[in-house]
């Protein structure tokens, strides 16, 4: 049955098509391009505390990418992302700072919350056929208001001491936290190319339609990956208040926009169905290398802005004109 | 709705108006009906809300949501989205203010110059969304950034300053009605008006609803991306100003928040995201709904926090119960 379904003619999506290869390789081949110049502009950009720091600082944004793509793979788009990573936050300070033998359970509650968040995220979208960007939207807006209630507005709480080593500590040279993405996107990389979940994925993604008429239940496919959009935001944001220190209410504000255009530049199509998560993580790195070469340039930190509005442009426009091409 | 079914041949303006209601939303009845539920619910919670004078204060202080979810009804209607209202209302107030800086000539220059620049930071994206082929949402949003980015360059506090006099838009009042929400109430009529009769307004629904369709009967979908951002960019623009005139100067954050908040009356007043169906009155009732909710919310003292818990579950239920209808219909 799964090898039937491989043989299918389709836009592939694999590693080992001509097309998918060009798509990889230009995008990889960009990544190192932009890395040799960075490391001629200046020179402190290759010195290894400054890797680290890049790194650590990538970990949480690239743990929401992952999500990200899973729903942008079925024509979606989470909003909510920023929300769910600073309320998984606040969730977590209910616990109280007593000890770090509670970060597994306090990981588990709030990997829970975000699988809720997730799925009425994928009901609302599926079965009440809002549009992805509204749909997240009013639960952004919801869960804003409900964190806010709850916390009255002030960055309360603490969290057990072992989170801000989660956050910031190394292991063998690595930044922890970094680790900690690499597994989970091995993981989630796995699961969409591996398993047959992961082609109902491209298949819903890529043609509704289709899958629905070949047996596919759509809509299932579409709330798992909302939920796992969820689930990664919260250990996201988890991860982010763990380096950043301190729980906000604000915690991954902009983490939503940063989160489509990373998986957008790193050619996770809009449009569904195509895209990958070595691609999205790749997009990651540019995105957070072109900001640290701001920093270490010493130009204004409005220029960060101003050159994400860019980027988003012309890859985004560069990357579309080159599928169009290819396809 | 009796005129709807009369079969006997009616002038050409009782026609024009037969036309317009057949033409309207299917979802306007129901906002028409939440609008006198709130007011209804308002008046008994609030002894004040229900007065001449509070819903004057409502309607004045409406001017801004209208102006800016007028622009954004245009490019939903295209099937589209703009994201860089927000920034764009900013970087507006900030070259106002800064440009004027307290010199009264300066003002028509600056106001027409503000109105252009709006313009082209719209027609731009319009031609970017036309040109790249990428969805709307990531060229606005892109071009948020770069608006946001080069205001705080610009500045990274308030700068300028407007002369006296200045405030006669945002709180001046002739006969009793304010000025900015006059002007908005005549924007919507000619944007309704615009829309329904003119070739163009014709297109904007062909391009959102069948876009393949419009393409083959020839209407040049870059032509009507490029005006309809544009729309939105001026609509912006004009928030900008209104925004100085309301507070004395310009900043580099008075427009957050803009660019989500134009979207809720806009799909509350049954405007589709998808494009090709709604229109200007829905939006026009949707800023009303939005405004008054939140007058009522603010008399009941209910904190901000449960203000956005609320408005988010309008925006769900609202769609959620028109597409509902749509489905059955």
């Amino acid at each position: 049955m799964s090898n039937e379904t491989l043989a299918v003619p389709r836009r592939d999506t694999r590693s080992f098509s001509l097309a998918g290869l060009a798509d990889r390789w230009g995008l990889l081949g960009f990544t190192i391009l932009l890395l040799i110049v960075a490391a001629l502009a200046t020179p402190s950009f290759l010195r290894p505390s400054n890797l680290q720091n890049l790194l650590t600082q990538a970990a949480p944004l690239g743990m929401v990418v992952l999500g990200q793509t899973f729903v942008l793979l079925v024509r979606g788009l989470d909003l909510s992302v920023a929300s769910t990573m600073a309320t998984a936050a606040v969730v977590a300070t209910a616990f109280g700072a007593t000890s770090d033998a509670i970060i597994p359970a306090i990981f588990a509650v709030c990997i829970l919350f975000g699988l809720a968040v997730g799925a009425v995220n994928g009901l609302l979208v599926t079965k009440r056929r809002v549009s992805p960007f509204l749909a997240t939207l009013a639960v952004m807006i919801v869960l804003q208001g409900a964190r806010f209630a709850y916390t009255k507005g002030s960055n309360s709480g603490a969290l057990p001491p072992g989170f801000r080593e989660l956050g910031t500590g190394m292991i063998l040279g690595l930044p922890i936290n970094f680790v900690a993405l690499v597994v989970l996107a091995l993981g989630l990389a796995a699961v969409l190319q591996l398993s047959a979940f992961g082609r109902r994925v491209y298949l819903v993604g890529g043609n509704p339609r289709a899958a629905t008429l070949g047996g596919i239940d759509a809509d299932r496919v579409t709330i798992a990956c909302y939920m796992i959009c969820g689930a990664t935001a919260s250990i996201g944001g988890l991860f982010l208040v763990g380096y950043v220190g301190l729980v906000d209410n604000w915690t991954g504000r902009g983490y939503e926009l940063d989160s489509i255009v990373a998986a957008v530049m790193g050619g996770v199509a809009l449009t569904g169905g195509r895209g990958t998560i070595l691609g999205a993580l790749l997009g990651v790195l540019i995105l957070v290398v072109l900001f640290n070469l701001v920093i270490l340039l010493g130009l204004p930190v409005e220029l960060q802005l101003i050159m994400k509005g860019v980027i988003i442009i012309v890859a985004a426009g560069l990357y579309v004109t080159r599928i169009g091409r290819l396809s | 709705v009796a005129t709807t079914t009369a079969i006997r041949p009616r002038p050409a303006l009782q026609r024009a108006w037969i036309l317009l209601i057949r033409q309207l939303p299917p979802q306007l009845p129901i906002v028409i009906g939440l609008l006198v539920l709130l007011f209804v619910v308002g008046a008994t919670l609030a002894s004040r809300f229900g007065t001449a004078r509070n819903l004057i204060n409502v309607f004045e202080q409406s001017a801004a949501l209208g102006f800016v979810s007028l622009g954004q009804t245009f490019v939903i209607l295209t099937g589209g989205i703009d994201l860089s209202i927000g920034a764009m209302v900013s970087a507006a107030a900030m070259l106002t203010s800064g440009l004027i800086d307290g010199e009264p000539a300066m003002i028509a220059p600056v106001v027409v110059g503000v109105l252009v620049f709006g313009a082209t930071i719209g027609a731009i994206n319009g031609a970017l969304t036309h040109l790249l082929r990428i969805h709307p949402l990531i060229i606005t949003l892109g071009m948020a950034a770069i608006l946001q980015g080069a205001s705080l360059l610009y500045s990274r506090g308030p700068i300028g300053k407007v002369p006296l006099g200045f405030d006669v838009f945002a709180f001046g009042r002739t006969f009793g009605v304010p000025h900015g929400s006059a002007l908005m109430l005549a924007l919507f009529i000619i944007a309704g008006i615009w829309l329904r009769f003119s070739r163009l307004g014709r297109q904007v629904y062909a391009v959102g609803g069948d876009p393949e369709a419009a393409r083959l009967v020839g209407i040049s979908r870059a032509r009507v991306l490029i005006i309809v951002y544009a729309v939105s960019g001026v609509m912006a623009a004009l928030t900008g100003i209104y925004l100085v005139s309301r507070a004395g100067v310009g900043e580099p954050m008075l427009g957050q928040g803009f660019d989500l908040a134009s979207i809720t009356p806009v799909v509350v007043g049954g405007t589709i995201l998808a494009g090709g169906r709604g229109g200007v009155l829905g939006t026009l009732l949707g800023v009303f709904l939005t405004s008054l909710l939140n007058n009522l919310l603010n008399f009941l003292d209910v904190s901000t926090f449960y203000q956005w818990i609320i408005q988010g579950l309008i925006i769900i239920v609202a769609v959620a119960a028109y597409v509902e209808r749509q489905r059955h219909a």
